[in-house]
């Protein structure tokens, strides 16, 4: 169906644009479509949070859940870019092929045919979320590793599954992989058909002839890896990495690698045909019908990367296999590469590391080895090669070097909230690279099964069946009580998180916690979506947590069974170990999953930064945070439009103890009924929000009506009446508060100052927000900007969002409770008034501190004894 | 959680034809210490039970071969003792209607919370142990 006809039906009609109301009618019309905007976008939101708590582990469903809430959730999105261009007169029409865009994205998700689409190559460096479908487990982690946690892996490049789909095509297998296919799926095929479908495939596939266009898009990577590596001559990895992203553990050993490939295009091609062959060897194909029977298709993307020239390698355990869920990790390595460790053909030096505090090394067994495996010189592939005699006895990595993979690797535990299995390998300038990390599965026998409950009885538990779930799983560590965000910074590793309420800006260090519990908060939240994201434990909402715990204190975070132990619980770390994998493996599991990143990550974050454009919206929630964000600019500007404002019959003027010459137009709920016809005062105003800003005005001490004797004349000019030598007209005019029962928009200019807060606030947490700007004039710009830095100083510490240029501050931030919105809102009515008169004292750098404290303090009459002669 | 009024160790028995459920709660029961085994194919179930007493079965509804209604009468007419929990992920009221005619012990239609279904399977076990029947562990 076209997008227009689908519009129509949406709406019964056309999109319709009104001819220009003025005054009241067109107010009013602005703001009621600017309430269905939310409304809109709430219902969206709904739908996605209610997708998004079927991932918290917590539910069970099938993959037809996915359909169905792919089409109400399409239908809800393009509903509120409809909202949006009807509040700002189609202002926003881009947006609907942003949204064409998007829904064909997800559409191929839901399909399970987006491993044939994209491009055919795709550099490491250039993998993101959009393209995980298509370059495999393994690749994606390997991409997420550099770029995530910045941590050095070989350079190289994908041939990503559209490649491997391509050349099935190419070579006439369509068919035959289809009968394959259905023939794995029944379950029940009669074992000469699979046998006969299998074999033309493998053979298909070792002797595939490959399209021209890919063959040149291979030689172009190659020479941009040999232009980028400088390296003569170079060889390659060539490994498998199957299609689906978190079951890549389970095909270990499955597939082909070839190693020490010469980095010439017949070579890789070559190598490439045997990696992907190997998808239908006999045992592979065995092992999809037994262990991975009902989970869907499979496709093969193959990583090639640069070889890099090995001096030591080895694995990593960050959990011990002989006491799982304990405090060491575990290292073994050789001189040479690492595929001799891994398949156990010399014997390694191994290291016994503690995991936390300064990683102590508590055991090294240094062995005899007499050779290594190293590239070949000429040709492909590798060779052993003796060891000299005095490197034979000696440690292959120095405790540094211990000490500094210990770090990585437990960086990578913390990513991916399993303990992993880590290859990697030191070259001759000593640096470390990671080949690869995959979760560390330990045998079922450490599972312990039906004992557990038992096993568990000697530990304290702190709660139990308490709070909600946002994510499931299990995490410990020591504890971090973080109540803003500048206690996130230095945040160790590995931390369980405890805070009063729900913070977004935990989104930062999500790579690195290994739970996070919150006293007040829901499981639809902002916060508990990024907790899905990146697989964090998260209980919220549980009453008490911060009377239970001490900051330091070892907890273990139980989410599956709803229980916050003291201390560590070795016996649950090994329990997640060896079994929590399988919750988030099955197919629906992993559509679901893919489903909900392609609609609710979220790219747009912060809309004060520059990147807040059509062009970075990559899901539905970012065309709903971008509509969102482009409504609430619409009514913005609406409060600047004085002209037609004043036209308004409902508006009244405020008289309150303090001179603020405000104002207000009550377009529905924002007085009382009661209140007298033109003038009112505070006792009248029954909008929330204005309420909040003006108790925060008329605050103690704020106003220093104490100062109004010093400098009368001035203070009354800069009150009410903007100065002649302003530096733009926008700051003279009206002070104008435009209201309704829970929302308000406020233009004051105060003198020098020209202060706008639009906020909406209620009971309904998505619905509110705030956006507050200050603008100053008048003195020399590094008093203005002295000012400016002040104001954001005081609005960081209140652990506000704030973006300063040069003297413009602005802050912006939302999904408040309401309780939070109104003191937000009190703070910043103080704000206005304390900074009110403040731009003739910013002498100097020392001023700033002191204002900051003093307002932070609550020592609000230093502005007034201060007087004129601030500069000390 | 009290487990004194409820068998030791309770037998459960998982049916469907998507892997999901039975992986699901495997991972959940046997945590808290029953023991549980899945099965995607119903009459390689039913052949287990002749082997091996359950004290509850949790069944798919649509299933290839044999669906869960056929299961749940053939448990009533063999195995009158054991509880079962029927799943399905389309409500019909009147599929419901003839299931707790049946005797099904609970109905849950997808997509539900883990937690409903951990419910529903500890009221079962509960039954069994304060109940009627004997026998039990």
């Amino acid at each position: 169906m076209s997008l227009l006809k689908r519009l129509q039906e949406l709406l019964g009609g056309g999109g319709r644009r009104r001819a220009g109301p003025v005054g009241d009618s067109y107010v009013t019309f602005k703001f009621e479509k600017f309430k269905d905007v939310l409304k809109c976008n709430n219902h969206a939101l709904e739908l996605i949070a209610d997708v998004g708590v079927k991932l918290s582990g917590d539910y069970v469903f099938d993959s037809h859940y996915v359909e169905t809430a792919f089409v109400a959730l399409s239908d809800a999105v393009l509903k509120s870019v409809h909202a949006l261009n009807t509040v700002c007169e189609n202002c926003y029409r881009d947006l609907y092929g942003t949204y064409d865009r998007i829904t064909e994205h997800i559409r191929r998700i839901v399909d399970q045919r987006e491993d044939r689409e994209g491009p055919a190559f795709l550099k490491l460096e250039d993998i993101t979320r959009f393209s995980y479908a298509i370059v495999g487990g393994k690749n994606r982690h390997l991409a997420q590793i550099a770029r995530d946690l910045h941590l050095p892996v070989p350079e190289g490049f994908v041939i990503t599954t559209r490649a491997y789909h391509d050349i099935i095509d190419f070579n006439g297998l369509r068919d035959t992989l289809d009968t394959f296919e259905s023939l794995v799926a029944g379950g029940d095929a009669p074992p000469e058909s699979l046998e006969a479908a299998r074999t033309t495939l493998q053979n298909g596939l070792l002797h595939a002839k490959v399209p021209p266009p890919l063959i040149k898009a291979l030689d172009t990577h190659l020479q941009h890896l040999r232009d980028a590596c400088g390296q003569a001559p170079m060889r390659l990895a060539v490994r498998s990495s199957a299609r689906e992203e978190d079951m890549d553990f389970s095909f270990a050993g499955q597939y082909k690698t070839e190693l020490g490939v010469p980095a010439d295009t017949a070579e890789i091609l070559e190598a490439y045909r045997k990696v992907t062959a190997s998808l239908f060897e006999s045992h592979a194909v065995q092992y999809r019908c037994t262990v991975l029977q009902g989970e869907g298709q499979i496709s093969i993307a193959v990583g090639c990367q640069k070889m890099i020239d090995a001096v030591a390698s080895g694995v990593l355990y960050t959990d011990n296999p002989s006491q799982p869920g304990g405090d060491t990790l575990l290292i073994a390595c050789a001189w040479g590469q690492g595929e001799a460790v891994v398949s156990g053909q010399i014997p390694t030096d191994t290291f016994t590391v503690k995991k936390f505090g300064d990683l102590e090394i508590i055991q090294r067994q240094i062995a005899v080895k007499s050779r290594g495996l190293f590239a070949k010189s000429r040709r492909g592939g590798l060779e052993y090669r003796p060891i000299p005699k005095a490197d034979q006895k000696r440690a292959c990595i120095r405790d540094d070097q211990v000490r500094s993979l210990a770090r990585m690797a437990l960086r990578l535990e913390n990513y991916f909230k399993l303990p992993q299995d880590v290859e990697w390998v030191v070259d001759s300038s000593e640096r470390i690279y990671i080949l690869q990390s995959r979760p560390l599965l330990l045998k079922k026998e450490a599972q312990r099964g039906d004992a557990l409950p038992g096993l568990l009885e000697k530990y304290e538990i702190l709660i139990r069946d308490r709070g909600k779930i946002a994510q499931q799983g299990i995490g410990a560590g020591p504890v971090k009580v973080v109540r803003s965000t500048a206690d996130l910074d230095d945040l160790p590793e590995g931390t369980v998180v405890v805070s009063p309420r729900d913070m977004s800006s935990l989104a930062l260090v999500m790579d690195k916690v290994a739970a996070i519990v919150t006293e007040v908060g829901t499981p639809v939240s902002h916060m508990a979506t990024i907790c899905r994201e990146f697989g964090v434990p998260c209980l919220v909402n549980v009453d008490g947590i911060l009377d239970c715990v001490k900051e330091g204190m070892e907890v273990t975070v139980d989410v599956e069974d709803n229980r916050i132990y003291k201390g560590r619980v070795p016996e649950l770390l090994t329990y997640r170990a060896s079994s929590s994998l399988n919750v988030f493996q099955t197919p629906a599991f992993r559509l679901l999953r893919r489903f909900l990143h392609a609609v609710a990550s979220l790219n747009l974050v912060d809309p004060l930064l520059e990147d807040f454009t059509l062009n970075k919206c990559e899901t539905y929630h970012d065309i709903l945070r971008y509509v969102h964000e482009k409504a609430v600019l619409e009514m913005i500007n609406l409060g600047r439009d004085e002209k037609r404002l004043l036209q308004s019959h409902h508006k009244k003027t405020l008289e309150l103890d303090i001179p603020t010459g405000i104002i207000v137009i009550d377009m529905g709920g924002g007085i009382k009924d009661n209140a007298p016809d033109s003038r009112i005062g505070l006792n009248d105003v029954a909008c929330i929000p204005f309420k909040a800003l003006l108790e925060g005005m008329l605050y103690p001490g704020v106003w220093h009506r104490e100062a109004m004797n010093v400098g009368f004349r001035d203070m009354v000019t800069s009150i009410v009446n903007a100065p002649a030598d302003s530096l733009s007209g926008q700051y003279s005019g009206h002070n104008i508060g435009i209201l309704t029962a829970e929302y308000v928009n406020l233009s004051l200019r105060f003198g020098y100052h020209f202060n706008i807060v639009d906020a909406f606030c209620s009971d309904t947490v998505r619905n509110n927000h705030f956006y507050f700007r200050f603008v100053g004039g008048a003195t020399d710009i590094s008093k203005r900007s002295r000012r400016a830095r002040m104001i954001a100083e005081i609005l960081e510490a209140f652990n506000l969002n704030v973006q300063t240029r040069g003297d413009v501050v602005t802050s912006r931030s939302g999904n408040m409770p309401r309780g939070e919105m109104e003191h937000t809102l009190n703070i910043l009515g103080r704000l206005i008034g304390f900074t009110r008169q403040l731009d003739v004292h910013m002498d100097n750098d020392h001023v700033v501190h002191r204002y900051v404290k003093a307002f932070l303090d609550g020592n609000y009459g230093v502005v007034h004894s201060d007087g004129a002669a601030s500069s000390a | 959680m009290e487990h004194t009024t409820r068998p030791s160790s309770p037998r459960l028995m998982v049916i469907d034809d998507e892997p999901t459920v039975g992986r699901r709660l495997k991972h959940v029961f046997g945590k808290i210490g029953f023991t549980i085994e899945t099965f995607t194919n119903p009459e390689a179930a039913m052949q287990r039970l002749q082997e091996q007493p359950f004290d509850i079965v949790v069944t798919d509804l649509k299933m290839k071969g044999m669906d869960g209604m056929q299961v749940l009468a053939k448990i009533r007419a063999h195995h009158p003792r054991i509880k079962v929990i029927l799943i399905t992920g389309y409500a019909q009221l009147e599929t419901a209607t003839e299931a707790f005619r049946q005797g099904v012990f609970d109905f849950i239609t997808k997509p539900f919370r883990l937690d409903e279904l951990r419910q529903s399977i500890l009221r079962a076990a509960d039954a069994l142990a304060s109940g009627s029947t004997t026998g039990v562990s």
